[in-house]
């Protein structure tokens, strides 16, 4: 059992903490330096928590549990205009990002209006891409009731946030909605707003939960961190990726940031110690998002074996 | 007719009580953001959600006279012409401008950065910088194609001396809507 936290502290000496992670078995996820300050991104064992907390102390830093690490979050906007930019949407999607998700915002090309709303193929197969997705609607009762058919084809779990308070039977493909969200035209301070982003935190902690448990019914047949580790030691080009988080993980597989033409063949060729190659054991495919590369671990009922 | 900033601002949505307290909230915020407050004196705003459309009516509260020179910085006269002194930056760059166009570029000369020397016999005081009240019409309509939900792709906007008239709807705007969308505005105004 891996515990995803998050490491807040000097970068002097912080590679004593990436070190003790690599000995304790657990894995960096991501590695964030603002001028004097670093924030570390991890996956511990259980069971060596106490060890991670003693050299934090010495280190002076601070170590806070982050729920929803590992795991790569859509927050999607009707469109990218001024009536749903950047509040409450950059709120949401920050809020998101400090708990430990990757979040992506994505603004939809036909999102507006009750009546001509639309989505197409494209926008659904990525968003399909991500582990769980935030729409944010707006004030109006009767315009969240209508949307409906632009999350009702996608397969990850949907968290709908507005303004009204509606009732759950009325959003029958909604994973859960979240109150008191809405449209506002300033940033999210007071009390309550706050209240209410913890409550979008808390629904999407859910909807995960929800995800993992259906996975563990077929479990994958290796982790998503592992695959990631082994990926980083045998392409070390995706260490040169300008992308903040070169390898996102996604509770199913991760998403690699290198052009897929390029590296495709050999993130699929990738070797782990028991002998078996990545691309046997998942699929390597392009990624909607730009030209990266997607990878999906194949279930164990799929393939026969763990690694 | 004399009235305070904002003093009657009413929303009603029927149907929809959430989102009439939220959307006061909304257009606080933009017009605070645009400074408009002070130019509104009364505000009504009707949605109709099933229809729908989003209209609003305003009062403007009194004509804002354009910004001279003299408003703008302290003038004084000089050697051979007049001096002006400006503490406000803001409106540098129309100062500027508009002394260039009246005297020529040869004639305007700036000694220091807030400080402007005009060549000229006659007084610069009464030339006009900035037009205010166009400046407030622009910004008013910002604010209003802001204020209007974004799938309310439609508009309308009627600007008279001292009201303004705003729809946005769905669906192409008829007589009908806008018949409609001004009775019940009427009929708020009465009340």
């Amino acid at each position: 059992m891996l515990d995803p936290v998050m490491f807040t502290g000097g970068v002097y000496k912080h590679d004593l903490v990436t070190e003790l992670i690599e000995d304790l078995g657990g894995y960096l996820l991501q590695k964030n330096v603002t001028q004097s300050e670093v924030i570390l991104l991890m996956l511990v064992p259980h069971e060596d928590m106490p060890a991670l907390e003693a050299m934090t102390k010495e280190l002076k830093g601070k170590l806070e549990r982050a729920p929803l690490a590992g795991t790569e979050i859509a927050v999607v906007t009707p469109t990218l205009a001024i009536h749903h930019l950047p509040h409450p949407a950059c709120d949401v999607a920050e809020y998101i990002r400090r708990h430990g998700a990757k979040s992506n915002m994505i603004g939809m090309g036909r999102g507006v209006a009750r009546e001509i709303s639309q989505m197409d193929e494209f926008e659904t197969a990525l968003i399909n891409e991500h582990d769980a997705v935030v729409f944010t609607f707006g004030n109006f009762a009767d315009c969240i009731l209508k949307k409906e058919h632009l999350y009702r084809t996608l397969t990850v779990p949907v968290i709908v946030t507005g303004g009204p308070e509606m009732k759950k039977e009325d959003l029958p493909y909604a994973f859960e909605y979240v109150k008191n969200v809405g449209r506002i035209a300033h940033r999210s301070r007071k009390a309550t707003e706050i209240g209410s982003l913890d409550n979008i935190i808390a629904a999407v902690g859910r909807a995960l939960d929800s995800v993992r448990a259906s996975i563990s019914k077929d479990p994958l047949t290796t982790t998503p961190p592992r695959a990631m580790e082994v990926v980083r030691e045998q392409v070390p080009d995706v260490t040169q990726s300008l992308s903040p988080l070169p390898i996102a993980l996604n509770l199913n597989g991760l998403r690699i940031k290198l052009p897929y033409e390029e590296y495709g063949e050999a993130v699929a060729g990738v070797e782990f110690d028991e002998g078996v190659t990545l691309g046997e054991i998942a699929k390597v495919m392009p990624s909607r998002m730009k030209n990266y590369i997607l990878v999906r671990i194949l279930p164990v009922s799929e393939t026969g074996f763990v690694v | 007719m004399e009235m305070d900033p904002l003093e009657v601002f009413e929303v009603e949505m029927p149907g929809e009580g959430y989102g009439a307290e939220k959307y006061r909230e909304i257009i606080m915020d933009i017009l605070q953001d645009l400074g408009l407050i002070r130019s509104i004196g009364r505000l009504y705003v009707y949605v109709d959600i099933e229809a729908p459309y989003f209209a609003v009516f305003g009062m403007i509260r009194g004509k804002l006279p354009p910004l001279k020179v003299e408003d703008v910085g302290d003038l004084v006269a000089a050697e051979g012409g007049y001096q002006i002194t400006v503490e406000d930056e803001e409106h540098m760059a129309g100062l500027i401008r508009a002394l260039w166009g009246a005297y020529g570029r040869e004639k305007v000369e700036q000694p220091d950065r807030n400080v402007l020397v005009v060549l000229s016999e006659e007084s610069p005081g009464g030339l006009v910088v900035a037009d205010t009240e166009t400046e407030f019409r622009r910004d008013l309509l910002d604010a209003l194609v802001r204020i209007a939900p974004e799938g309310f792709r439609n508009r309308r906007n009627e600007m008279a001396k001292d009201n303004f008239f705003f729809l946005a709807a769905e669906e192409t705007i008829t007589p009908e809507i806008i018949a409609e969308a001004k009775e019940k505005l009427g009929g708020m105004r009465d009340a």
